[in-house]
């Protein structure tokens, strides 16, 4: 046996998850070593960002790091407003019943300044344990004796062994797809997030939103203004600029071939947004990453022997309806981890840390919250195209229309029911043709006109920093039919476009045409498309490589 | 009555329990009862122990701040227990003259105060004894070098740096390592008031040659030893050569015995030498090193001040900083002489990229001196048979024309366009051949002749190589700002393009909109008949 370096604990990623786990780990006493990939914690992380401390929640993240909110949150956020769009015409709901329904806060957030912020508290408190935390440092794999995970190997550092592996390291988690956990196979357990983050001056967000320097806003948007892919926008106010984005379903973005960055610009250029950038528009950051559905990914049993995942790499990313709710999870399974393994420790079991922390995520109520046993009824019923063509025909009909007039107080509050929210099948019907209609039938047209132009692909690619390296992303298939779907759904690729990662080519090959892809991984945000949506052997960059956001 | 009756428990259970328990009164009850008890004497030590722990925390009180009128001549005798400073104990006597003037209080004050003074007369040198005498089982390497004895009190001067080199040139560290050196003597001539030099080594084969250049970045004085024998690094004769250097008492530039400071690279070969000279000088070496800086040094360890409890400045130590394996802390390393034996020069190796490299001095002043040794042939025993040397890939810099191709090339047949592309390349005198990065990673698949073409090192731009020729050719290229910072300082940028609106055409002196498949023919032609000025003119949009 070779001796490794040994900690009681590693944690890997330094996002919400991993910032929980370690702090609740050195809490107890428990020697931790955390290790992030990013240049700096958050430089690789990308949300949309609005971060709930819910009432009902064991952790929150605020209680375990005191100051939080001043220092490492943008603006708190008490208003939020669903958009139902028709072309011109727009209905709004108020959604503040289903915003507040069990929530103590709620802040908007930007991942680079949180998740450094974090990192700092981090480092102090797990190097009182003797630990610490190390970024530019990536995890490429689980350390195995004799078929036992006994600790983690790295491409920076010697391998090192553990009596507890916590693995936050987010969606395509290198370690659950080792530990044979989670796989990237089917597009439809997934959503793809696309984010600017927009400047605007503090002044200019009170008097454009109608808010105070210390509050604000949450508007979504949802209809017919991306074309049919099933999905919505949203629009988030922080201290100095605005959090503006897309979630979309992986498997209907695939199908539909559509380009997440032209999504991104129907929503920027609506005229509804008019009122808020009047005229001026300059984009700080353009990113983009993989977001897992609960419904269907979150792991029922996220642990093998000293493993155990949270946040993200468990798929524990919930999708509430239109409300996404991912870091206030990763930071309730972060901390419930740690506390499973503190106990199993003061017991002299280590060994039943992984079972202790599922027994915990299920007594807690976070299993029910992230797979609603509602949602699993419901859907193999209504996801069916039968349902789908029957629900539309219906709702196309005079009886539907008069029902949705008849309704529409109804129909604000069904929105604002976490319960009727959580059983929302996820088709066409509902993400598309509901609110579509709701703005036909409802909806007032707006008048403005929005003249912003949102930065060319090319210009968003140049503006971001890279630091290059080898390619991290092989394609094992190049014929157009394996992974031809990744040059329109990556965010940074396009078709007709040469200075994306995926491009379209033909190829000539034996006095016949053929149709191929080849790959550049420089330009590469590492959303984690391709992985699924393509024939690839996917992997992240080496520590402290490829992109860095600066906003996050 | 105490929660715990230590009679019912054994030793081991009551460690544990005794630890949570902080109440003087419980801990004296519990003593008392396993003093009637069977008074197992480990018990009895356990609770004395907790109650001086206990009790001890809280007469935490400073003795300089006490307030003595509040205290009994036992606290005051408790209280002075640890102190070893005179003058706090002198202090506090004269503030119970000034007080409550206790005879009892003034007795043990004074009674303490004699007892340290004369403690302090009492205390002596260590006696010296020769680790030979002292440790006579070990070995003694050192016993029977030349130098060592007598290196008491030596003579030390100057700030020594070897400087690397590599191919007849100086690696970036040996630049940097000497701009740092300079900064330190600079500031250690001023606050000293000394004048001591950075002298730079040179060992190698035409190292003559770089003498210059080191005086350029910072050092005063050169001294190198320039033979055919040292191409390569070697163990034996360099380290000889480097420490012949330090100890050439005969040269008449120098009247010190070694070296004050050494500074070396933590390169392979740098790390090797550092050791063996440090080594062969009898002296310490901190390895790895990112940060220097010259500052005395208050120790009391008594190995290095010869009277224990006492405190002495040593002046002029290089602080050497170091990050330890996990990268988390530093540590400074200090070395310092002890009583009977030197530990100069105070040696360092330093990371690459520690310190900035200087600006180059235009005209550097400085003297330059030729060590002069025979070199035996028995320190060339080992000889170098076989060596290889990393591909030094292809250079673009330096030509006065560029050909760069893009993915236009892909729009009749790619193969085809990189043959147009070198065709046009062979017509000049001096051209390289380049490729936009999308070239590079596509799919296409090429003719066996031109696919030796189609590699990074030919890749222009930002994670490529940047160049600035008379003529730059760009067929093909969108000009992403990746590929433009690779070529726009290129005197003139001619883009051949089918796109009017490529990105290109904003940065370019001649846009010539059209098929690369046509026009590359036509510069090639024209330029065989010498005519090339004309053609571009002629087709050229802008
Ligand atoms: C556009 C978009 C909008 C979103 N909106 C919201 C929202 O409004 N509210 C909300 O709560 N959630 C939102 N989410 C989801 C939320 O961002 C995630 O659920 C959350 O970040 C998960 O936290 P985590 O700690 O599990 O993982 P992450 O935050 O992804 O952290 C994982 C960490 O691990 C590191 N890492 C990964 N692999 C390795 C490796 N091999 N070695 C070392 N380190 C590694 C990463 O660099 C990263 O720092 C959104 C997501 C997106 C993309
Ligand atoms: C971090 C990072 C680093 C990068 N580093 C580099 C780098 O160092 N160097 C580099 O080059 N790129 C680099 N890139 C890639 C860069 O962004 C572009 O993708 C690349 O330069 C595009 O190559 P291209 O101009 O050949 O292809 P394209 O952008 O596809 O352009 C092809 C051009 O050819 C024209 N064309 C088509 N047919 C013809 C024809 N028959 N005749 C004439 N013209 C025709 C088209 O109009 C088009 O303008 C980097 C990217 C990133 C993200
Ligand atoms: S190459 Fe793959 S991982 Fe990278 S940005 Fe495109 S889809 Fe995302």
């Amino acid at each position: 046996m070779t001796e490794h370096e040994h900690y009681e604990a590693v944690v890997v990623g330094a996002g919400p998850g991993g910032a929980a786990a370690a702090a609740t780990l050195a809490q107890h006493g428990v020697e931790t070593l955390v290790l992030e990939r990013g240049a700096d914690a958050g430089s690789k992380n990308v949300s949309g960002g609005l971060i709930y401390a819910e009432e009902s929640a064991p952790y929150t993240i605020d209680q375990l790091f005191p100051g939080f909110r001043e220092g490492a949150a943008e603006r708190p956020v008490d208003e939020y407003y669903i958009h139902n769009i028709a072309g011109e015409k727009v209905e709004t709901f108020d959604l503040h019943d289903i915003h507040h329904h069990d929530t103590e806060w709620c802040d908007a957030v930007l991942r680079r300044k949180m998740d450094s912020w974090l990192a700092e508290r981090v480092h102090e408190m797990t190097r009182e344990t003797g630990g610490g935390l190390l970024t530019g440092v990536r995890a490429n794999g689980l350390l195995r004796e004799g078929g036992k995970i006994v600790g983690v190997t790295f491409d920076e550092l010697d391998p090192i062994t553990a009596d507890v592996i916590i693995a936050a390291d987010g969606v395509n988690s290198e370690l659950a797809r080792d530990a044979g956990l989670m796989d990237w196979e089917e597009p439809e357990d997934w959503f793809q997030g696309v984010k600017a983050v927009v400047d605007m001056p503090p002044e200019a967000i009170n008097e454009r939103f109608d808010v105070a320097d210390d509050e604000g806003v949450a508007h979504l948007f949802s209809g017919d203004l991306f074309e049919g892919v099933r999905g919505g926008g949203f629009l988030y106010t922080n201290e100095d600029s605005l959090s503006i984005g897309t979630v979309f379903h992986l498997d209907s973005l695939s199908v539909e071939r559509a380009e997440p960055h032209e999504l991104l610009d129907s929503l920027l250029t609506h005229p509804l947004l008019a009122q808020w950038f009047q005229g001026e528009y300059h984009e700080r950051e353009y990113a983009a990453k993989l977001v897992p559905d609960s419904k269907k990914v979150a792991h029922p049993s996220p642990h093998r022997g000293r493993l155990l995942l949270v946040g993200d790499a468990a798929g524990q990313m919930q999708a509430q309806g239109p409300i996404i709710k991912g870091m206030n999870h990763a930071v309730t399974a972060g901390g419930l981890a740690a506390e499973a393994f503190a106990e199993a420790k003061s017991r002299g079991n280590e060994e039943a840390a992984g079972t202790l922390y599922q027994q915990k995520l299920e007594s807690e109520g976070v299993m029910d919250q992230l797979r609603p046993t509602r949602y699993r009824a419901t859907r193999f019923l209504s996801e069916s195209d039968a349902v789908n063509s029957i629900g539309s025909s219906l709702l196309d009909s005079a009886v539907g229309t008069a029902g949705i007039k008849l309704f529409d107080g109804l129909l604000e509050k069904s929105f604002n029911s976490p319960f009727v929210l959580g059983m929302i099948p996820d088709t066409k019907l509902s993400y598309v043709t509901v609110p579509t209609r709701i703005a036909e039938v409802l909806g007032d047209p707006v008048y403005d006109e929005n003249d912003v132009e949102p930065p060319a692909l090319d210009d968003r690619i140049g503006d971001l920093t890279y630091d290059v390296d080898d390619p991290h992303i092989e394609v094992l298939d190049n014929s157009f039919e394996a992974s031809g779907t990744a040059v329109t759904a990556c965010p940074v690729s396009a078709k007709d476009f040469g200075g994306g990662c995926y491009r379209e080519e033909t190829v000539e090959t034996n006095g016949h045409e053929e149709k191929k892809v080849s790959l550049d991984t420089q330009p590469c945000v590492e959303c984690g498309t391709c992985a699924v949506v393509a024939d690839t052997h996917w992997e992240h960059p080496s520590g402290g490589k490829g992109v860095e956001f600066k906003q996050g | 009555m105490p929660e715990i009756d230590p009679t019912e428990h054994d030793i081991a259970e009551l460690g544990p329990k005794i630890k949570d328990i902080d109440d003087e009164q419980e801990l004296e009850e519990m003593l008392a009862m396993e003093k009637g008890g069977e008074g197992r004497a480990p018990v009895i030590t356990l609770i004395e122990d907790r109650l001086e722990k206990v009790g001890g925390e809280d007469e935490d009180a400073d003795p300089s701040e006490a307030d003595l009128t509040d205290m009994t001549i036992a606290d005051i005798a408790n209280m002075i227990r640890d102190v070893e400073d005179i003058e706090v104990l002198r202090d506090i006597l004269e503030r119970e003259k000034e007080g409550k003037d206790r005879k009892g209080a003034k007795s043990q004050l004074e009674k303490k105060i004699n007892n340290l003074e004369e403690d302090d007369e009492d205390r002596e040198e260590v006696e010296y004894v020769p680790p030979e005498e002292k440790h006579p089982d070990l070995k003694h390497p050192t016993a029977d070098k030349l130098y060592v004895e007598g290196t008491v009190d030596g003579e030390y001067r100057d700030m020594w740096v070897y400087c690397e080199t590599q191919q007849g040139e100086l690696l970036d560290v040996s630049r940097e390592m000497l701009g740092k050196t300079r900064e330190l003597m600079d500031g250690y001539n001023d606050d000293y008031d000394e004048d001591e030099d950075v002298i730079a080594v040179l060992i190698g084969d035409g190292v003559d040659d770089l003498t210059e250049e080191c005086l350029a970045y910072g050092a005063d004085r050169v001294v190198y030893h320039d033979d055919e024998q040292l191409t390569r690094f070697q163990h034996a004769p360099y380290t000889e050569i480097f420490c012949h250097m330090c100890r050439d008492w005969e040269a008449d530039w120098r009247d010190y015995h070694e070296p004050r400071y050494t500074v070396f690279p933590a390169t392979n070969n740098g790390r090797d030498l550092s050791a063996l000279v440090q080594g062969e000088l009898d002296s310490g070496l901190a390895s790895d090193c990112s940060g220097l800086y010259i500052e005395s040094a208050d120790i009391s360890n008594p190995a290095k001040t010869g009277r224990p409890g006492e405190t002495k400045t040593f002046e002029k130590i290089l602080h050497m900083k170091r990050p330890d394996f996990s990268g988390f802390e530093y540590s400074t390393i200090l070395c310092i002489d002890k009583p009977h034996r030197d530990f100069h020069p105070q040696g360092a190796s330093v990371i690459p990229g520690s310190f900035e490299i200087p600006e180059a001095e235009p005209e550097p002043e400085g003297e330059v001196v030729e060590h002069d040794l025979d070199l035996p042939e028995e320190w060339f025993q080992t000889t170098v048979t076989e060596y290889d040397q990393l591909d030094e890939g292809v250079d673009l810099t330096g030509h006065d024309v560029i050909v760069a191709m893009g993915r236009g090339i892909d729009r009749v047949d790619p193969t085809k366009g990189i043959e147009l592309g070198l065709e046009l390349t062979d017509q000049f005198e001096d051209a390289g051949f380049g490729l936009s990065r999308g070239v590079i990673t596509a799919s296409y698949e090429f003719g066996g002749h031109v696919e030796q073409y189609i590699t990074e090192e030919r890749q222009i731009g930002e994670s490529g190589q940047v160049v600035e020729p008379e003529l730059y050719i760009a067929a093909g290229i969108s000009g992403a700002v990746q590929h433009k910072v690779g070529m726009d300082e290129s005197d003139t940028i001619v883009a051949i393009n089918t796109d009017p609106e490529a990105d290109i055409r904003d940065f370019s002196d001649y846009f010539i909109e059209g098929d690369l498949f046509e026009v590359l023919p036509r510069l090639t032609e024209a330029l065989a008949e010498g005519k090339l000025g004309a053609a571009i003119a002629e087709a050229s949009d802008d």
